[in-house]
C-alpha cells in the first residue's frame, strides 16, 4: 500500500472516530467543568466531598475486578474443555455454552429475578424442600450483582478463548512436546502466551462492561451503591452537572485499567507463522471419565438454560395468577395472542433488525480497517489517539453516551460539526455503532495480532495487490474473530436498551423499548413473550452466522 | 470506499423515515389501556389522523423534552404531577393553550399563562396486601408505617425517578418544615428506611412483589391500586391516611415547537372532553380535574374517595424548589442507613 493511500485511510478512520465517538464525550467533559462562575473544578470538589460517591466508586471497581476473576474462572476452562476433549454431545453443549449471549440484559435480569429472587422458583423450591420458614437467601447486594455479572460475562472469556484456540497452531504444541516439554510446560510456555491477546481482550471487555453495567446493580443492588446508578439518580434528580462529573470519574477509572492492560498486552509478541490448523480433539478413552464429563457438561448447560426456560415459562403465565406458589398455576397462550393481534406488533422487530444490521455493517467496514491499522507493526501518525478513542465507548455508560449524542446532535451547526440527528432514525444505529465499535475492533485486532507480518509481505512479493491480499489472505485469517465480533455486535444491538430508551422515536422504536413498555403495563407475561421472540431472533442470527461459515468457529452455534 | 459505504448506510436509513403531516405524537405515562382506547376513539372521530403515543415515566418525558428542544418530536405531553409541568414551563418547553373548558378547573389546577391544565386528581394512599393486614392491623395513618409490626415488610418504589413518590416524600418533609423542624422529617424517613425491606425499580415489580408475598405494605397512588385489584385481581387494598394525603394534579400541555400543532390541540380537547374524562373515571379510576362533571355521573368508588380523603395542604412552589435537594440528601444519607 502506498504511503499516500495509507495516510488517506488513516484520516478517514480518524475523522469518523473523532466526530462520532470523541466529540459527544467532549461536550460532557466540558459540561462537568462549567460552573456558575465560569470554569472550574467545583463539581469535582462536590463529588469527592460526598461519602456516597467515594463508596460508589470503590464498589464499582471491586465489583468489576471480581467479575473479571469469576468470568475467567468459569469461561476459560469451559472453552478448553470443549475445545480439547471429544465426548458425546460436545458440539451441542459447546454451542449452548454461548447461551447467555442470547439473553439481552433486560430480559436476563427479569429471568434471574423470577428464578433466584426471593419469591423465585429456585428459592421457593429450596425453601419447600428443606421446610424452611424463611427464604434460604436474599438475592440482593454485592454478591447478587457479582452472580449476575459472572453468569452473563463469562461468555466473553468463553468466546474469546475458543476463537484463540481455533487460531492456535497445533504443530507448535506438538513441537514443544517433542522437545520434551510436559503438558503443564506446554500450557504455561506455549498455549498461555499465545492466548494472552484473547485473555486480555476478554478481561478488558468484562471489566469495562461491569463498570458500565446498570440493570444488575439497579435491580439487585439493594444498598450497594455503584457509580452507574449514582449517575442515573443524579440525572433523574436534575443534577446534570453532577451526573456528568460522576460519568467522567467512571470513564477515568475505566481508562486507567484499559491503559494498564493494553500496556501488558503490547509488551509481547503473539504472532504465529501459520493459519490455525485443525485441532485434534482427544477422545476420552476411559468410559467412566467420558460419562463424568458428559454428565458435568449436561448439568452445566441445564444450569445455563434455566433463565431461558424461566422466560419461556413466564410468557405462558396467566397475568395475576402466580402469587405464592412455587410454579405458576395457570397457563395460557393469551400473551402471544395479544402480541400477534396487535397490528403494530411487527414494527419493533423490523426496526430492531434493520437498525442492528445497519450498525453492524458499519462496524465491520470501519472496524476492519481500524483494526488492521492498529495491528500494523510499524507505527503511524495518530495511532495512539485512534486506539484510545476506539476503546472509549466501553468506558462510557449507555445513558451518558446517549445524552452526549443527544446534546451534540440536536443543533444544526455544520461549522462545528453539528447537525440535527436527534429525533431522526439515524441516531440509534449511530449509537449502536459507537457502543459496539470497541467490541468489533478488539475481536479483529486480536486476530490480526496473531498474523505474522511476513505472511502479508509474502503475498505482496508474490505480486498480489492490496485488495487481493485482503480478500485472499487477511480476511480468511481473521474470519473467526471477525465473525465472532460482528455476531456479538449484532446481538448486543438487537438487545440494546440503555441508549435506545433515551434516543428512540415513534418511528424507530426497538424491541427492547417495547419490552419495557409491556413491563410498565404490568404485563410480565406479555413482556416475557416479547423476550422469547427476541431470544429466537438472536438464535436465528447465530444460526445464519453458522451457515455463513460452517468451519469457521464453534461459537456460532 | 469506507466513507462512501458509511454514507450509503446512513442514506438508506434516512429513506426509511416517514414524514406524515396528519398525525399527532403523545408522550404519556398513563398506560397502554387508557392511551390505546383514546387512540381508537380519536381516530374514529378523525379518520384522517394517526395518533401515536410513547408510554414512559413522567420524569423521562421531562428529560426527553429537554434534549429534543431543538427538534421536538412530541406534540402533546399528557400526564405528570403539577410540579413537573411548572418546571417544564419555566424551562420554556411548553406552548400556551387555553382549552375551551379553561374556566372549569380549580384555580391551582393550571399553569401560569395557560402553559398546562389539570386533567386528573391523583390521591396517594397506603396500600397493602389484604392477606397480611386485616381488621386492627390495617394501617390508618403515615406513622403506622413506622410500627415494629411492619419491620422488613415495607416495600417502596425507588423514589428518585418516580414523580409520585417524590411528592409523597416531599410532602412528609414539607409538613415537618412547616412545623419548623425539617430534621424531624428526615428522621421520619430514616425510621421508614429501617422498616423498608427493599426499594424497587418500577411499579410493576412493586405490585409483583407485594402480590407474591415478598412484602406487605407500600405507598402508591389510588388509580393504579384500583386497576391492579380490578383488572388483575391481586389481593390489594388501600386506605387514605387519616391525617391527610398528597392530592396531586396531573396535567396536559402542548409541546413548544410541536410539528403537528393543530392536531395536537384537537387531541388535547378530545381527551379532556367530559365524555373522555367520564370514560377514564369509569374504567381507569381517574378522578377528573374538571369541576363541571356532576358527581352522579362518576363511579361510586370515586365519589366515595372524594368524600373520604383529606387533601394535604401543600405549598407546591416550595415542593418544586426543594425536592431535588431533599431527594439528593435522602439518597446519600438516608437510603439503606437503617440496616
Amino acid at each position: 500500500m502506498s504511503n499516500r493511500a495509507r495516510f488517506l485511510i488513516v484520516c478517514v478512520v480518524l475523522v469518523i472516530a473523532l466526530w462520532l465517538i470523541f466529540y459527544p464525550q467532549l461536550f460532557i467533559a466540558l459540561e462537568s467543568l462549567r460552573t456558575s462562575s465560569g470554569w472550574g473544578l467545583a463539581h469535582y470538589q462536590e463529588f469527592f466531598s460526598e461519602r456516597a460517591n467515594i463508596q460508589a466508586t470503590l464498589n464499582s471497581l471491586w465489583i468489576s475486578v471480581w467479575s473479571v476473576l469469576l468470568a475467567a474462572i468459569i469461561g476459560t476452562p469451559l472453552a478448553f474443555l470443549f475445545h480439547r476433549l471429544e465426548f458425546p454431545g460436545r458440539k451441542t453443549f459447546s454451542a449452548l455454552a454461548a447461551l447467555p449471549m442470547l439473553l439481552p440484559p433486560l430480559v436476563g435480569t427479569i429471568a434471574i429475578m423470577f428464578l433466584y429472587g426471593e419469591s423465585g422458583i429456585m428459592t421457593r423450591s429450596i425453601q419447600w424442600l428443606f421446610g424452611l420458614s424463611q427464604p434460604p437467601f436474599q438475592f440482593s447486594g454485592f454478591f447478587a450483582i457479582l452472580a449476575v455479572h459472572a453468569y452473563t460475562l463469562y461468555v466473553y472469556f468463553f468466546l474469546f478463548v475458543t476463537a484463540g484456540l481455533e487460531r492456535l497452531d497445533e504443530s507448535q504444541l506438538e513441537a514443544a512436546r517433542s522437545l520434551g516439554a510436559s503438558e503443564f510446560q506446554v500450557f504455561r510456555n506455549v498455549t498461555l502466551p499465545l492466548l494472552t491477546p484473547a485473555l486480555v481482550g476478554a478481561s478488558l471487555l468484562t471489566f469495562l462492561t461491569s463498570m458500565a453495567s446498570f440493570s444488575a446493580p439497579y435491580l439487585f443492588g439493594g444498598g450497594t451503591r455503584v457509580l452507574t446508578v449514582q449517575i442515573f439518580n443524579s440525572k433523574v434528580n436534575g443534577d446534570l452537572a453532577l451526573a456528568y462529573t460522576q460519568s467522567l470519574v467512571l470513564v477515568a477509572a475505566s481508562l486507567l485499567v484499559l491503559i494498564v492492560l493494553r500496556h501488558y498486552e503490547t509488551r509481547r509478541s503473539y504472532a504465529s507463522l501459520s493459519k490455525g490448523a485443525g485441532t485434534f480433539r482427544r477422545r476420552i478413552k476411559n468410559r467412566k471419565l467420558e460419562r463424568i464429563f458428559g454428565a458435568l457438561s449436561i448439568a452445566a448447560v441445564i444450569f445455563l438454560l434455566l433463565p431461558h426456560l424461566t422466560i419461556l415459562l413466564v410468557s405462558f403465565v396467566e397475568e395475576g395468577s402466580w402469587t405464592t406458589q412455587i410454579l405458576p398455576p395457570q397457563y395460557t397462550v393469551d400473551n402471544y395472542r395479544r402480541l400477534f393481534g396487535d397490528p403494530q406488533f411487527f414494527q419493533p422487530i423490523h426496526n430492531s433488525v434493520v437498525m442492528s444490521l445497519t450498525a453492524t455493517v458499519a462496524n465491520l467496514l470501519w472496524g476492519f480497517v481500524a483494526a488492521y491499522l492498529l495491528s500494523a507493526k510499524k507505527p503511524f501518525w495518530g495511532r495512539r489517539i485512534l486506539e484510545a478513542i476506539i476503546l472509549l465507548p466501553w468506558a462510557i455508560p449507555g445513558t451518558v453516551l446517549a445524552i452526549g449524542l443527544a446534546s451534540t446532535f440536536s443543533v444544526h451547526a455544520p461549522l462545528r460539526g453539528q447537525m440535527v440527528l436527534v429525533g431522526t432514525s439515524w441516531i440509534l444505529p449511530i449509537a449502536y455503532f459507537i457502543r459496539n465499535a470497541p467490541l468489533v475492533v478488539r475481536a479483529l485486532q486480536s486476530s490480526f495480532a496473531q498474523i505474522e507480518a511476513s505472511i502479508e509481505e509474502a503475498a505482496y512479493s508474490l505480486g498480489a495487490g492490496a485488495l487481493y491480499t485482503m480478500r485472499r489472505v487477511l480476511v480468511p485469517l481473521v474470519f473467526p474473530g471477525m465473525l465472532a465480533g460482528c455476531l456479538m455486535a449484532f446481538v448486543l444491538a438487537l438487545g440494546e436498551f440503555v441508549a435506545s430508551i433515551v434516543l428512540y422515536t415513534v418511528d424507530n422504536r426497538p424491541i427492547s423499548v417495547e419490552i419495557l413498555a409491556q413491563l410498565r403495563q404490568f404485563s410480565f407475561g406479555t413482556s416475557a413473550a416479547y423476550g422469547v421472540i427476541l431470544i429466537l431472533l438472536i438464535a436465528t442470527a447465530f444460526l445464519i452466522a453458522r451457515f455463513a461459515s460452517r468451519e469457521a468457529t464453534e461459537i456460532s452455534l | 470506499m469506507l466513507a462512501v459505504a458509511f454514507l450509503l448506510v446512513l442514506f438508506c436509513i434516512s429513506c426509511a423515515e416517514k414524514s406524515d403531516a396528519t398525525r399527532v405524537i403523545v408522550y404519556s405515562p398513563h398506560g397502554k389501556e387508557l392511551l390505546g382506547e383514546y387512540e381508537r376513539l380519536f381516530e374514529t372521530q378523525y379518520p384522517g389522523c394517526d395518533v401515536q403515543w410513547l408510554d414512559m415515566g413522567s420524569q423521562d418525558i421531562l428529560d426527553r423534552l429537554r434534549s429534543e428542544r431543538a427538534n421536538p418530536q412530541a406534540d402533546v405531553w399528557f400526564g405528570a404531577p403539577n410540579t413537573m409541568f411548572s418546571q417544564a414551563a419555566k424551562a420554556g418547553l411548553l406552548e400556551s393553550f387555553r382549552p375551551s373548558w379553561a374556566n372549569s378547573v380549580p384555580a391551582d389546577a393550571h399553569g401560569d399563562a395557560d402553559t398546562w391544565y389539570g386533567t386528573y386528581f391523583t390521591p396517594e394512599v397506603i396500600a397493602f396486601n389484604s392477606n397480611a393486614a386485616q381488621g386492627d392491623s390495617v394501617p390508618r395513618d403515615w406513622d403506622d408505617l413506622l410500627l415494629p409490626r411492619w419491620k422488613g415488610r415495607v416495600i417502596i418504589r425507588d423514589p428518585v425517578p418516580s414523580g409520585g413518590m417524590r411528592v409523597i416524600f416531599g410532602a412528609i418533609l414539607f409538613l415537618h418544615l412547616q412545623q419548623g423542624d425539617l430534621e424531624k422529617g428526615f428522621d421520619w424517613l430514616r425510621r421508614l428506611d429501617t422498616n423498608t425491606k427493599e426499594y424497587v425499580a418500577n411499579s410493576t415489580l412493586l405490585f409483583q412483589k407485594m402480590a407474591r408475598g415478598e412484602a406487605d405494605i407500600t405507598l402508591w397512588n389510588m388509580p393504579d391500586m384500583e386497576l391492579q385489584r380490578n383488572v388483575y385481581h391481586y389481593p390489594f387494598d388501600y386506605v387514605f391516611p387519616s391525617s391527610g394525603t398528597p392530592y396531586l394534579t396531573e396535567g396536559i400541555a402542548l409541546v413548544r415547537g410541536a410539528k403537528h400543532a393543530e392536531w395536537a390541540r384537537r387531541y388535547y380537547e378530545f381527551v379532556t372532553s367530559t365524555e373522555s374524562l367520564e370514560l377514564a373515571a369509569q374504567k381507569y379510576f381517574r378522578i377528573p380535574a374538571r369541576t363541571d362533571i356532576p358527581l352522579q355521573r362518576l363511579p361510586e368508588r370515586i365519589a366515595r374517595a372524594r368524600q373520604q380523603l383529606r387533601p394535604m395542604k401543600l405549598d407546591w412552589q416550595v415542593l418544586e424548589r426543594e425536592t431535588p435537594g431533599w431527594m439528593r440528601r435522602w439518597e446519600n444519607e438516608i437510603k439503606g442507613s437503617g440496616k
